[in-house]
């Protein structure tokens, strides 16, 4: 059965782009069967992306570039998403992303309960917190952040900003929004933005960060961590729920990683008709940092980590296919 | 990292190869003069604890009186996500902290009391601090979460680790299986002790004593049961050897 996803794969190739090929090795190969292949058209000279030695270069995907392409090229892969961004995610999860997104709000809690009047007048002005989604654009998380904080915590001050560095997808976005009921409020905002400077953004005034399913795609990680950590209040929440490259028990990540690399850049091609992005979202998770090495980086920023005294400080969904890291700024 | 001389003497006396484990884990599983053992908890997590703390007599342990903690040690109300367990973390709280102020607790004259004796004044102690801190009215709520499935696991080991101070500190020494059976049949009797506490009305909590009294006596009478069945089926197999000996069989 799971080899059956590879052939058909291989048989509905239409570009003559490869799957999983280690795009190193391609280009060894290729240069070597040159000679042979004099019909062929000559290798392509390295494109501009791919520099030399001297610049600096970061990945993505599998491919390396230039880091000050790496932004627009993410931008470009989500440009032709957006519009079936939600269809995609359930194909390729099975669902089961829906399931991880509101694990991840009902685990953070968002919104104040009100507390009961004291006696005496004044009431105190209600309480609310600012909450930041960063590479939200479709509001997936927003909107479950506001529903937890209006529902479970009868909090109906509580505000959510949409980042994004994606035009489209904050398109995408504000059209959702109208569906909601959050519309005719002034408690979704929208902010075109790189993660990694936030200067539209006052230093201590967010109460909750979050960033589910984009830090992978950011350039610098720990640029964005510290920019993060800037725009928290003492005591505000950094929580990052994201795909880690590979699972803890070895026989389910053989399994797993055939279906990211064989499934998805298929799914993507059928039902999105556009396989190098899909291949280019399997690729980045396998570059992402483990989980360890990542708890390690948010530590390092300076944010306290929970649970770290159990040795762990982050915690898997799923047998690990993602995780949720959470930082709280110390006051 | 900051090593006592009597740590630095060990780590100096191991073989190259070996050194980095002994740097690794500085944590001993038992009581240890040579590895001085962390604080429980970060300073931002006990500030927090502490202060949610005084407010679990009134809203019980809930996230709600985690959350007023984190308020009036300066932090947010989200700031409780510092906490992934929740309400549970208030009740780790009271148990690790009071485990180990237990030591500061009483103070035993030398010579005086034997092991037995100190294990039941130490249990009858770290009871009597369950009604100090003025959650013996509360306590259910914690043991009703400390059953939750996904607590067991750090329940017990609470449970063992305060079994375990309460030995090492009662001065026993014992260095065979005992060590075990006496951890784990005081575990037992605490455990027994401590829900018949919340229940318990009497003045002083003299009839959790007598409760305590009875089950003392019991693993007394067990024990030496035990201990007296083991000698006799012992001497009996020997007994049976030396028979079968007698006879020509080769054993």
């Amino acid at each position: 059965m799971a080899s059956a996803v590879p052939r058909a794969a291989k048989r509905l190739r239409l570009t003559n782009t490869p799957g999983y090929v280690c795009t190193d090795c391609r280009r060894a190969f290729a240069a070597s069967t040159q000679p042979r292949l004099q019909q062929q058209p000559p290798p392509q000279p390295p494109p501009s992306q791919h520099v030399g030695q001297t610049a600096k270069t970061t990945h993505f995907g599998f491919e390396t570039v230039a880091e000050e392409l790496k932004a627009s090229k993410v931008r470009t892969v989500f440009s032709s998403v957006a519009s079936s961004y939600d269809t995609m995610n359930d194909l390729m999860s099975l669902g089961i992303h829906r399931l991880w997104k509101d694990h991840f709000v009902r685990s953070l809690n968002p919104g104040i309960r009100p507390t009961p009047p004291p006696p005496r007048p004044p009431p105190p002005p209600p309480q609310s917190q600012r909450i930041l989604d960063i590479a939200g654009g479709t509001g997936d998380i927003a909107f479950r952040l506001l529903d937890h904080a209006t529902t479970t915590n009868r909090d109906p001050h509580t505000s959510v900003l949409i980042s994004d560095i994606n035009p489209q997808m904050l398109a995408e976005g504000r059209k959702r929004c109208l569906s909601t009921p959050y519309h005719a409020t002034n408690r979704v905002s929208f902010l075109e933005a790189n993660a990694e400077d936030l200067s539209a953004i006052e230093s201590s005034s967010i109460d909750l960060y979050t960033v589910a399913f984009g830090i992978r795609n950011f350039t610098h990680k720990a640029t964005a961590l510290r920019e993060a950590y800037r725009v928290l209040k003492p005591g505000g929440v950094f929580a990052c729920l994201e795909f880690t490259p590979n699972l803890a028990n070895p026989v389910l990540n053989a399994l797993y990683k055939r279906w990211s690399f064989g499934a998805i850049p298929l799914i993507g091609q059928l039902v999105a008709g556009d396989r190098e992005s899909y291949q280019y979202l399997v690729e980045s998770i396998e570059k992402f940092p483990s989980q360890r090495e990542f708890a390690a980086m948010v530590r390092e920023t300076g944010f306290l980590v929970p649970g770290d005294a159990e040795g762990g400080g982050w915690e898997d969904l799923s047998m690990g296919i993602a995780a949720v890291h959470k930082g709280v700024k110390p006051v | 990292m900051s090593l006592t001389p009597m740590a630095l003497r060990s780590v100096l006396r191991t073989p190259t190869g070996l050194r980095p484990l002994l740097l690794q884990a500085p944590r001993a599983l038992y009581h240890s003069y040579e590895h001085a053992q962390p604080p429980p908890y970060r300073e931002a997590e006990s500030a927090i604890l502490s202060s949610a703390f005084t407010y679990v007599p009134t809203h019980g342990f809930t996230q709600e009186a985690l959350t007023l903690g984190a308020k009036d040690a300066g932090y947010l109300d989200i700031s409780t996500n510092l906490f992934p367990k929740g309400a549970f973390e208030l009740v780790k709280y009271h148990l690790t902290t009071q485990r180990l102020g237990l030591k500061d607790r009483i103070q035993f004259p030398d010579g005086q009391m034997g092991v037995g004796r100190k294990v039941r004044s130490l249990v009858l102690e770290r009871l009597r601090a369950n009604a100090d801190t003025g959650v013996i009215n509360r306590w259910q709520e914690a043991l009703a979460l400390m059953s939750l499935a996904e607590n067991i696991p750090a329940s017990l080991r609470e449970l063992s680790a305060l079994s375990d101070e309460i030995w090492f500190l009662s001065g026993d020494i014992s260095v065979d299986t005992s060590w075990y059976t006496k951890r784990a049949s005081l575990s037992a009797i605490y455990a027994a002790t401590e829900v018949y506490q919340t229940t318990d009305k009497s003045t002083d909590f003299k009839d959790t004593e007598q409760f305590l009294d009875r089950r003392l006596e019991e693993l007394r009478v067990m024990g030496g049961a035990v201990g007296n069945t083991l000698e006799w089926v012992g001497f009996q197999g020997g007994a049976l050897v030396n028979l079968l000996r007698s006879k020509g069989v080769r054993i």
